[in-house]
């Protein structure tokens, strides 16, 4: 998808809702992960939590397009369950903040993402986007 | 579980931010390309903030096993990039009954992430 098919993150209204995605995160795609990222912990079955964030994220910027830039400046995280392998899982999330300063759009992304009808994380991200005047 | 976090340091390559790239869908070009990344105020690639971030994950979850899994929190500000070729460690100290104020910071001793990690709620 080309970012002329998405909206740029600094155009987006605070409240505005991220229509709801659906990924897998199967054994492969874990194991490409954690050897990107060099962690040789056993997760037994479990997903690491970052990566379903990181992949979470992905699928956020197949709706919105962070323009030339962008600066991820935050995140939070809460784990408030497991996930299992390859599950189906749910992402849904809104705009809960945004503010301008300098030239800049700061919005906040705030997400759940579910398997199973409940959530397994919740997760807030910070970004500081260039606005169309800067 | 739940042990005092042991530090995790790495050191980062080009070749690891395309990997880090491809496993997460992420090919901003600003890690991956760096003709054009050469040309922003950067002056080279830098790494994905996730991919930096991933040393915390990767420490608290050595620490604190399957309770990180289900009951961890963690908050945290990026405060400037890491570069390829850049060692990076990651590091906790407590700040309370199952929490931690955890940090990355460079060889140089440049904080490039800090802020928060707790189990369950803790204080």
């Amino acid at each position: 998808m080309t970012s002329s098919a998405r909206t740029s993150i600094a155009a987006l209204p605070r409240g505005h809702e991220i229509a709801p995605a659906t990924f897998v995160l199967a054994d492969a795609g874990v194991r490409a992960y954690l050897d990107a990222v060099g962690d040789a912990n056993d997760y037994g079955g479990s997903v690491p939590p970052l990566a379903a964030v990181a992949l979470g994220l992905a699928a956020l910027q197949e709706q919105l397009y962070l323009p030339e830039g962008s600066l991820h400046t935050g995140q939070e995280v809460e784990h408030q369950q497991a996930i299992p392998l390859g599950a189906e899982l749910t992402l849904t999330g809104r705009v809960a903040q945004r503010s301008e300063r300098q030239g800049f759009v700061i919005s906040v992304i705030e997400f759940e993402i579910a398997h199973a009808g409940a959530t397994a994380i919740r997760a807030r991200t910070t970004i500081m986007a260039p606005g169309a005047g800067a | 579980m739940s042990a005092q976090p042991a530090p995790v340091t790495r050191t980062l390559s080009q070749e690891q931010l395309h990997r880090y790239a491809d496993a997460s869908r992420d090919h901003n070009p600003i890690h991956v390309d760096p003709e054009f990344a050469r040309a922003t105020p950067f002056g080279g690639t830098i790494a994905h903030g996730m991919l930096v971030l991933a040393t915390i994950g990767e420490m608290m979850f050595a620490a604190c096993g399957d309770d990180w899994l289900s009951g961890g929190r963690l908050k945290v500000r990026f405060k400037a990039p890491a570069r390829p070729g850049d060692t990076v460690a990651a590091s906790a100290t407590p700040s309370g009954e199952r929490a931690w104020s955890v940090q990355c910071a460079n060889e140089r001793g440049e904080v490039l992430i800090e802020g928060r990690a707790s189990i369950g709620g803790g204080s």
